[in-house]
C-alpha cells in the first residue's frame, strides 16, 4: 500500500498545478480589486472553449490558438469589470457577489447551447510520453503544467514584489482612495487586472482541456478548486496559491485512496470550510479575514 | 404588529398599511377557488410555486434583512426534504408529521451554518464557505445511500395529511397554501417585531449596532436559524409534490434560482420574494427543452436587475402604492 504513496504524491502534485494556476489567476484579480470573482470558473471553462474552437474548429495551430484565446479572455474580463462590476463597485458586497455568479452561469448556459453535453478533448501540441523515475510515472502533461505554473509564479513573483507595476498594485490593494489621490487610474487598472485575470484562467482552461474532457460544468469544478488552494494558501498570496493547490491535488489523491474515494471529489469542500473555520488567513495569508 | 406600530413613525403610510395589513389574510382565501380553473399540469407549477415562496422568504431573511453572504440555502432546502423523505420511507410517518421535523432540521442546519459568521467570517469568505458547506451536504446525499438512496433518489410515498391523502395536485395546494401563508405571515411578524428591527441595524452597520448594546451574535444565529426553518419547511414540501429526490435537484443551478426570486424579487423584502417566487418558478418550465437556454436567461436577468433595478419587482409594486412602501418594503 504504501509503496504508492509516491506515485500518488507525483499525481497529486500535477493536478494541483492546475488548481494553483486557477487560484493564481484569481489571486490577481483579487490583489487588483478585492473583489472576489465567483464566474472565474465559467471564465476558465470558456478559454478552453476557445482554444477549442480557435484550434480545432478553425485549425490554427497550437500557440496562435492559445494566445488569441488568452487575448479574447482578457477582453471578456475587462468588459466584465468595465461595464459590469464597476458601475455596482460602491454597492452592497452581495451585488457583487450575485454579478459575478450571474455573469459566469450565462456563460455556462451559452456553452451548454452551442457545444450542449459534447465532451471534447484538445489534441495535445506535444508528443504525449510517460517517464519512468525509481517506479514513478511522469507523464509529459505533468511535466508541461507544473513547469508552465511555476514559470508563471516566478514572472506574476517579479512583477508583482520588483516592478512599478507591482508597487501600483499594492498601492491600489490597500487603499484604493490613496492610489487615486497619488494619480492613478485606479478605474482603468481594476479593469486590466481582470482581464489579466481571466486571460491567466484561460491559459489554465486550455491546460485543463488537455487532459480531461471539456463540458460546460468544469467551470464550477475548477471555482471551487481555486478556491480552497487560495483559502488555503491564503487568500492574496501568490505563492500560498500554489502551496494550496499542490496540497490540496496531493491530499485529493492521498485521501481518495487510502480512505475512501469520496474524499476526490469533497476534500476541496473540507479544506475551504476547515481552514475558514480554523485559520481564516490560511498560510500565507496577508491579511486576516475581515473580523468585527 | 401592535407593537411595531407603537415604535414606528406614523405616517399616511403607515396607516394605510395597517389597513393593508388586516386585508393580508383575504389574500389566501381568494385563492382558495383557484384548483377549479387549472389543469393538472397548472396546478403542479402553482405548487411549485407555492414551494418556492418560503424558500425566497427564508433566503431572503439573511441575505437581504441580516444582509450576510450566506449562500448555503440550498443545503437547508435538501435537508428539509430528504429529512421528510427519509421519514416518510423509513419511518412511515405519514407527510403532515415530517413537516415540522424538517423545518426543525432546516432551522440547525440554520443554526449550523451561522457559526463561520458568529466567528466574524463575513462577506466573500463567508460566501466562500457556504457555497461549500451547500456542496458538501449533495456529496452527503449522494454518498450516504442506505438513508437517501444515492445518485439514483429516493422515490417519496404519497403524501397524506390528517388522514386525507394528498394524492391529486389540488389536495396539495390546499395543504401548500397553509404553510405558505404561515411562513409568511411569522416572517412578518419576526420583521416587524424588535428582531427585525435587529437585523435592519445589524446590515446597516453592524459594529453601531453592537455599540448599541444589540447582542448581534443571538440575532445573526436566529435570523439563519429562522431563514434555515422557512426553507426546510419548504423543503418537505417540496418533498410532497414532486414525490422524487435526487441530489442533482439541489445542485449549484438551484442555488441560482433561489438567489434570482431574493433578487428578482427585492431583496429584503418580504413582498418581493413571493412575487420572485410567482414570477420565477414557472420560468424553469419554459425552457426544458433547451438546455442551457435557462442558465443564460436568468444569467442576464440577475444582471439587468442588479443594474437597473437593484431593489428588485417590490421597489415598482412600492413605487406604486405607499401602503406597500412602508408595510413590505425596506429601504
Amino acid at each position: 500500500m504504501l509503496a504508492l504513496l509516491p506515485q500518488l504524491i507525483v499525481s497529486g502534485i500535477a493536478t494541483g498545478m492546475l488548481y494553483a494556476l486557477v487560484a493564481l489567476s484569481m489571486t490577481v484579480g483579487y490583489r487588483a480589486t478585492t473583489v472576489v470573482n465567483f464566474g472565474h470558473g465559467d471564465l476558465v471553462m470558456i478559454g478552453g472553449y476557445a482554444c477549442f474552437v480557435l484550434g480545432v474548429n478553425l485549425g490554427l495551430p497550437f500557440a496562435p490558438a492559445f494566445s488569441i484565446a488568452a487575448a479574447l479572455l482578457f477582453a471578456i474580463g475587462f468588459l466584465i469589470q468595465r461595464l459590469l462590476m464597476q458601475p455596482i463597485i460602491a454597492g452592497p458586497h452581495l451585488s457583487l457577489a450575485m454579478m459575478a455568479l450571474a455573469v459566469g452561469y450565462a456563460f455556462r448556459g451559452a456553452a451548454r447551447l452551442e457545444w450542449g453535453n459534447d465532451i471534447l478533448k484538445l489534441p495535445h501540441p506535444y508528443p504525449t510520453a510517460t517517464f519512468f523515475v525509481g517506479g514513478v510515472v511522469f507523464t509529459m502533461d505533468d511535466l508541461v503544467i507544473s513547469g508552465f505554473v511555476l514559470l508563471l509564479l516566478l514572472v506574476l513573483f517579479l512583477l508583482f514584489n520588483a516592478t512599478p507595476i507591482g508597487k501600483v498594485i499594492q498601492a491600489v490593494f490597500q487603499s484604493q482612495r490613496g492610489a487615486a489621490l497619488v494619480g492613478i487610474n485606479v478605474r482603468a487598472f481594476h479593469g486590466v487586472m481582470w482581464g489579466a485575470g481571466a486571460a491567466l484562467g484561460a491559459a489554465g482552461g486550455v491546460l485543463l482541456a488537455l487532459i480531461v474532457p471539456l463540458t460546460p460544468d468544469i467551470g464550477v469544478w475548477t471555482l471551487v478548486r481555486g478556491f480552497a488552494a487560495m483559502t488555503l494558501g491564503g487568500f492574496g498570496s501568490l505563492p500560498g496559491a500554489v502551496i494550496g493547490g499542490m496540497i490540496l491535488g496531493i491530499a485529493e489523491k492521498v485521501l481518495g485512496f487510502y480512505v475512501s474515494t469520496v474524499f476526490i471529489d469533497i476534500t476541496a469542500y473540507l479544506v475551504t470550510i476547515l481552514v475558514l473555520l480554523i485559520r481564516p488567513k490560511g498560510l500565507f495569508g496577508q491579511q486576516a479575514t475581515i473580523r468585527i | 404588529m401592535s407593537g411595531a406600530a407603537r415604535h414606528a413613525p406614523v405616517t399616511a403610510g403607515a396607516r394605510a398599511a395597517s389597513k393593508l395589513g388586516r386585508l393580508f389574510w383575504l389574500v389566501p382565501l381568494l385563492l382558495l377557488p383557484v384548483p377549479l380553473f387549472l389543469d393538472q399540469y397548472q396546478q403542479y407549477v402553482a405548487n411549485l410555486v407555492l414551494v418556492y415562496v418560503p424558500v425566497g422568504v427564508g433566503f431572503n431573511v439573511v441575505v437581504g434583512n441580516l444582509g450576510l453572504l450566506a449562500f448555503s440555502n440550498v443545503a437547508f432546502f435538501g435537508i428539509g426534504a430528504y429529512t421528510s423523505g427519509i421519514l416518510m420511507l423509513k419511518l412511515g410517518l405519514p407527510w403532515w408529521a415530517t413537516v415540522f421535523p424538517a423545518g426543525v432540521m432546516g432551522g440547525i442546519a440554520g443554526s449550523a451554518a451561522s457559526v463561520p459568521a458568529l466567528r466574524g467570517v463575513r462577506l466573500f469568505y463567508l460566501a466562500i464557505m457556504t457555497l461549500a458547506f451547500g456542496e458538501l451536504m449533495r456529496w452527503v446525499y449522494i454518498r450516504w445511500e442506505p438513508l437517501t438512496g444515492g445518485s439514483f433518489g429516493m422515490a417519496v410515498p404519497t403524501p397524506s395529511a390528517f388522514g386525507w391523502s394528498l394524492d391529486a395536485e389540488s389536495h396539495k395546494f390546499y395543504a401548500f397554501l397553509v404553510l405558505a401563508t404561515a411562513v409568511i405571515a411569522l416572517t412578518n411578524r419576526l420583521l416587524r417585531s424588535r428582531f427585525g428591527r435587529a437585523f435592519m441595524a445589524i446590515r446597516g452597520n453592524e459594529e453601531a449596532a453592537a455599540a448599541m448594546g444589540i447582542p448581534t451574535d443571538r440575532y445573526i444565529l436566529l435570523g439563519f436559524a429562522w431563514g434555515g426553518f422557512a426553507v426546510g419547511i419548504a423543503g418537505s414540501m417540496y418533498a410532497a409534490l414532486v414525490g422524487h429526490l435526487s441530489p442533482p435537484s439541489f445542485d449549484l443551478s438551484e442555488l441560482i434560482l433561489e438567489f434570482a426570486i431574493v433578487m428578482v424579487g427585492g431583496l429584503g423584502s418580504l413582498l418581493g420574494s413571493v412575487v420572485g417566487a410567482i414570477v420565477l418558478t414557472a420560468a424553469p418550465e419554459f425552457f426544458r427543452d433547451f438546455p442551457g437556454f435557462e442558465e443564460l436567461v436568468f444569467g442576464v436577468l440577475i444582471v439587468a436587475v442588479i443594474l437597473f433595478l437593484p431593489r428588485g419587482l417590490a421597489s415598482l409594486l412600492a413605487r406604486a402604492h405607499p401602503a406597500l412602501r412602508d408595510r413590505y418594503y425596506r429601504e
